[in-house]
């Protein structure tokens, strides 16, 4: 197995696993939390398209698992995320941690939109839902802007003990 | 030239390959691959849900005797009169068999309750679900009611090894037949009203024109039966706006939701005895 994306998918997987338990204690307040982009953002700028599209897969499948969609909804976004994000790469400054930041939230933008557009189609009042999309999408900006930098570093961190060189890591293309 | 062209096609053709893998994937591994990736995660839920019931017992215990002492003399009244009601009930239950029995009447369904603890609520503007703590190992069937001492919950939506996934009332997918209470004529209720920050709201349609209701004067929405899920007369909530709707035949409107659903801790899953 590889240490790469079996390193990179345990600490994306343990930040959906806080993600879930932080939404639970915010249920009563009728507020969710959304942070796919954060969840695909750094395995496409760090790590070589197999290893990181592994790792990306692999998280689409488990909060795929956990989320009324049909199966395979997240997976799918997420494995698109990741590619336009990979193919795009080369041209940022993409080990910058504030350039992992805004990558972070312009994906989480464009999957929350993908995923209301595939999710209110015959809601019954898609005008409060859409308001409360909004609230919620807010909330889930903000959320990535306070934990980004340190998800990013911890990844980093992480993939350092692992023995990863991410300079050599971020030149493979395949 | 062409090698580096092909290197910059390269991840769409990735893309491209995982997608038509997905979609070739026989529906059985698909499901194995959701029942695994939910049970690899369903520890991780039942296990912070454990936490959160020490967290409460420890909190509990800071509470002092005199605190306790009080407590136990309120519930002794409470017993009392649940004594009082149980034994109204069980009367009244022997009458509904006797009337059954004379008018030979089909039977109402019969249910095992079966309490369970909330490990874990998902409640957002696409979906609302609660996750309880028991599954496939307490017998409960997918589809089964779900209520609470408010009413109506939910129905089970999934059943897995130890965990049981519920839609809540709240959520856009949950659509129940209901009768206004004292009234026996048909209306619909769904779900889908959950405005951030404030309680949930459902929405009824189909009623007769010759009612009303408002915020002053809310009337009550209570299951009626019809679909054999749910028996008839648990609180749904209260209907408080009506108004005609565009065809002019019926009347649609807002119920509003008791706010505890969105605090549940545990509900209680009515377990069909048919189907045992």
């Amino acid at each position: 197995m590889d240490r790469r994306w079996l390193i990179t998918f345990a600490t994306t997987f343990l930040l959906w696993s806080a993600l879930v338990q932080i939404n639970h204690y915010l249920a009563p307040h009728g507020a969710y939390l959304f942070a796919g982009g954060l969840l695909v953002a750094f395995a496409p700028l760090r790590l070589g398209l197999r290893n990181g599209l592994i790792a990306t897969l692999l998280i689409g499948l488990a909060v795929d698992a956990l989320e009324p969609v049909p199966f395979g909804t997240h997976l799918v976004l997420f494995a698109a995320m990741h590619v336009i994000l990979f193919h795009l790469r080369t041209r940022f400054p993409r080990e910058e941690p504030i350039f992992g930041v805004v990558v972070a939230l312009l994906a989480n933008l464009a999957l929350f939109l993908g995923l209301s557009f595939v999710l209110l189609g015959g809601h019954p009042a898609s005008g409060v839902a859409w308001a409360r999309l909004f609230v919620d999408l807010l909330w889930s900006q903000l959320f990535i802007v306070v934990v980004a930098p340190w998800f990013i570093a911890f990844q980093e961190r992480a993939l350092e003990l692992g023995r990863v060189d991410l300079v050599e890591e971020s030149r493979v293309t395949f | 030239m062409p090698s580096k062209r092909f290197d910059r096609a390269r991840p769409f053709i990735a893309l491209g390959a995982v997608v038509l893998a997905w979609i070739l994937l026989p529906v059985v591994v698909k499901s194995f691959l959701q029942v695994s990736f939910f049970e690899l995660q369903a520890p991780i839920q039942t296990t912070a849900s454990y936490a959160r019931d020490l967290q409460e017992y420890w909190a509990e215990r800071t509470h002092s005797k005199n605190d306790l002492i009080e407590a136990g003399r309120e519930l002794r009244h409470v017993y009392a009169g649940y004594e009082f009601q149980a034994q109204q009930t069980e009367a009244l239950r022997a009458e509904i068999s006797r009337l059954e029995q004379l008018l030979r009447l089909p039977s109402n369904p019969h249910y095992r309750y079966e309490p369970a603890r909330v490990a874990r609520r998902d409640f957002a503007g696409w979906w609302q679900q609660l996750v309880i703590r028991k599954g496939a190992d307490f017998g409960i069937p997918a589809g089964a009611p779900v209520i609470y001492a408010g009413g109506v919950v939910g129905r089970v939506r999934e059943v897995h090894a130890y965990t049981a996934v519920v839609d809540l009332v709240t959520s856009p997918s949950v659509r129940l037949a209901a009768n206004i209470e004292e009234d026996s004529r048909p209306v619909s209720y769904q779900g889908g009203l959950n405005p951030a920050l404030r309680p949930a709201r459902g929405i009824v349609e189909y009623v007769p024109p010759d009612f009303f209701a408002s915020a002053k004067n809310p009337k009550r929405l209570v299951t009626s039966g019809l679909g054999g899920v749910f028996p008839p007369g648990l609180t749904i909530g209260y209907i408080t706006q009506l108004d005609a709707s565009t065809d002019g035949l019926f009347k649609s409107g807002e119920v509003s939701l008791d706010p505890r659903l969105s605090e549940l801790a545990e509900v209680t899953v009515l377990v069909p005895l048919q189907s045992e």
